[in-house]
């Protein structure tokens, strides 16, 4: 496992710590033969997935960390496991110096999570009423809840959603008005999990505004769990990344490009029957004149590959974006591995 | 001061689920009013039906029309009671714990007891059976000339209570079955209530004794409005004590909490691979 610094003994000002967390869970398993309904009948085939294996890390207060790994790697696993809707089958895991799962109703004072396909707020009410009723339930002191509802107010500029009922708000709007409401009772410690899944530029950008300024600003712990390399890189200065159960990575995004390169994807689309004749590194596709390439920009700049493409016959489009997370973690193995 | 603190505090949770029940009664009143009224012609229909029978056979098994109506006050009183709690599925708790959504209620810095004693309450649009309830057993009060003094008013609260607590012990524990299969098991609260809601309101005087016994013991419906109500008119029927239904809520209320306590570990040690967002938030 790679690391930043090996780390000794926790601070004391961490808000988050994991120590040996292992977590698995078990599938039902069943072909569609008629042996197997009837062997399964009897005993039932299982597979053991392991979600977390060992896994050890720390988060100081304060810190905004990004939590990457591809699909079904164990993030939200974790989420769950730090929000103690989880009980891991073995480990220590302590959230703002509590037990997730034995002090629960006082850490869900100081926490506040999100997860990005699911709503808090009440479907079939205005979001203020959704709100209320949050000041009531979190027992928010007045002052505390007028404060922050003028601060979330103004900075997701949601004044106009306030009156509108839940269910009619667009899938940008819900989440600001989520977000909104997560933070109404001053929480320290916030859990995204996949917070940018589905929205568009304009929504994403707001919101990835917001959480560095309440991180940078208020100084809330922020952890945010997403597949977007992207979206990361812009939210968060560590990431840490999980794959098969395992931390493959803790450090800065810089130490991660050191040593993976600066793997970028870029996407040429060309006018009909024109081919992109440039060295521009591995071509990964090309279907119906798009045509995608998997570029290190350590070893071709920005600049360099900007001037080969501007030099090409009938380019309609250029898209230009982070590899995703599984190629990274792809770098990552080879490089353990010395491949 | 600590039991003063919490008491107030259940008081405030009620009263926003009351307000919100209020502003959504007063957003769509249309249709509020006439999912009232279709709650409440439901629920007279039903008993109705066991009314109408024993005016026109003077009686059914012993019991003569208006302790057959003050039966029926009994039954529409805790029905009404269930619906004025139970709006947010959390007496049929087998959605929540089937759907997934139980992670929605850890997220909450409130012991899952005290959200679901408060987060379903709707006196507003859930009120009208609870009121019909008492107005027809003033009636049958009344006709029966019954002598109303405290300690029956009493008796007549820890009845409806021992009622309310069979009905929701049981309904926890058919549900922690969708703990271990949550798709097969998302609706078996309902079907385990609401399927023998129908049985609960038929006096049961006049059928053979291990019938009686049975829907006494292993499928509780007479202890859902006949027995109580033939106790508190001082016919205990069977032998058996008075308080038997208070015993029997005890008792399930105790197995329940300890098999639904169990399917609650299994839950979080297991988690749920099915989150359905339908029906989580009104």
């Amino acid at each position: 496992m790679l690391k930043k610094d090996q780390i000794d003994m926790y601070p004391t000002d961490f808000a988050v710590k994991l120590s040996k967390v292992t977590k698995t869970f078990t599938q039902w398993q069943r072909d569609n033969t008629g042996q197997s309904l009837i062997r399964n009948l009897i005993k039932p085939e299982k597979r053991t997935i392991v979600a977390l294996n060992d896994v050890s890390f720390h988060i100081r207060k304060g810190e905004f960390v990004a939590y990457a790994g591809p699909n079904g790697a164990g993030k939200s696993t974790t989420m769950k496991l730090l929000s103690g809707m989880l009980l891991p089958n073995s480990g220590d895991i302590s959230v703002l110096s509590m037990s997730p799962q034995k002090q629960r109703t006082t850490l869900m004072q100081r926490l506040g999570i999100l997860f990005g396909n699911r709503t808090e707020l009440w479907w079939d009410h205005p979001v203020i009423q959704s709100f209320e009723w949050k000041k009531v339930v979190w027992d928010i002191p007045d002052q505390i809840y007028r404060q922050n509802l003028d601060m979330v107010t103004d900075l997701l500029d949601i004044g106009p959603l306030l009156k509108t009922f839940a269910r009619e708000l667009s899938l940008g709007q819900r989440m600001r008005a989520d977000l909104a409401m997560m933070l109404l009772h001053s929480p320290e410690l916030i859990l995204l999990d996949e917070p940018t899944l589905g929205l568009d530029v304009v929504a994403k950008r707001q919101m990835i505004d917001f959480l560095k300024k309440i991180n940078q600003e208020n100084g809330v712990t922020i952890v945010v769990t997403s597949h977007d390399m992207d979206d990361l890189e812009e939210m968060a200065e560590r990431i840490l990344m999980i794959s098969d159960g395992k931390i493959a990575f803790d450090g800065s995004f810089q130490e991660l490009r050191n040593i993976t390169g600066n793997l970028t994807r870029v996407v040429v689309a060309m006018e009909d029957s024109l081919v992109p004749q440039v060295k521009m590194g591995k071509l990964l596709s090309s279907d119906k004149g798009v045509y995608e390439y998997d570029i290190d920009l350590a070893q071709l700049p920005i600049k360099a590959l900007l001037g080969q493409l501007s030099q090409v016959e009938g380019v309609r489009d250029i898209e230009i974006k982070k590899a995703p997370i599984e190629q990274v973690i792809a770098g990552l193995y080879r490089d353990w591995t010395g491949i | 001061m600590e039991v003063k603190a919490k008491i107030k505090r259940i008081l405030k949770l009620l009263a926003i689920s009351a307000k919100m029940d209020l502003v959504w009664l007063l957003r769509d009143t249309k249709y509020a009013l006439t999912g009232i009224a279709s709650d409440m012609i439901s629920n007279l229909s039903t008993v109705s039906a066991v009314y109408l029978i024993a005016l026109r056979f003077n009686g059914i098994g012993g019991l003569n029309t208006d302790e057959i109506l003050f039966m029926m006050s009994y039954s529409t009183i805790t029905t009404g009671l269930f619906i004025m709690f139970g709006s947010g599925n959390n007496i049929h708790i087998s959605r929540i714990i089937g759907r997934g959504q139980l992670e929605h209620l850890f997220m909450q810095p409130l012991s899952l007891k005290m959200q679901l004693f408060t987060n379903g309450f709707c006196p507003f649009t859930g009120g009208g059976n609870f009121l019909v309830g008492c107005i027809m057993l003033i009636i049958s009060v009344r006709r029966l000339s019954l002598s109303i003094t405290l300690g029956w008013l009493l008796s007549l609260i820890i009845y409806i209570l021992a009622t309310m607590t069979i009905i929701v012990a049981r309904s926890y524990l058919v549900s922690t079955a969708a703990f271990y299969a949550p798709v097969a098991a998302e609706e078996i609260s309902m079907t385990a209530i609401d399927g023998t809601w129908l049985l609960s309101t038929f006096p049961l005087s006049g059928m053979p004794a291990f019938l009686q016994v049975s829907l006494l013991t292993i499928l509780p419906e007479g202890l859902m409005a006949w027995f109580p109500s033939l106790c508190l008119l001082g016919k205990t029927p069977l032998h058996f004590s008075k308080y038997y239904p208070l015993a029997f809520a005890l008792i399930l209320s105790l197995i329940t909490s300890y098999i639904f306590r169990k399917g609650m570990n299994y839950y979080v040690k297991k988690g749920s691979n099915r989150y359905v967002p339908y029906g989580f938030r009104r």
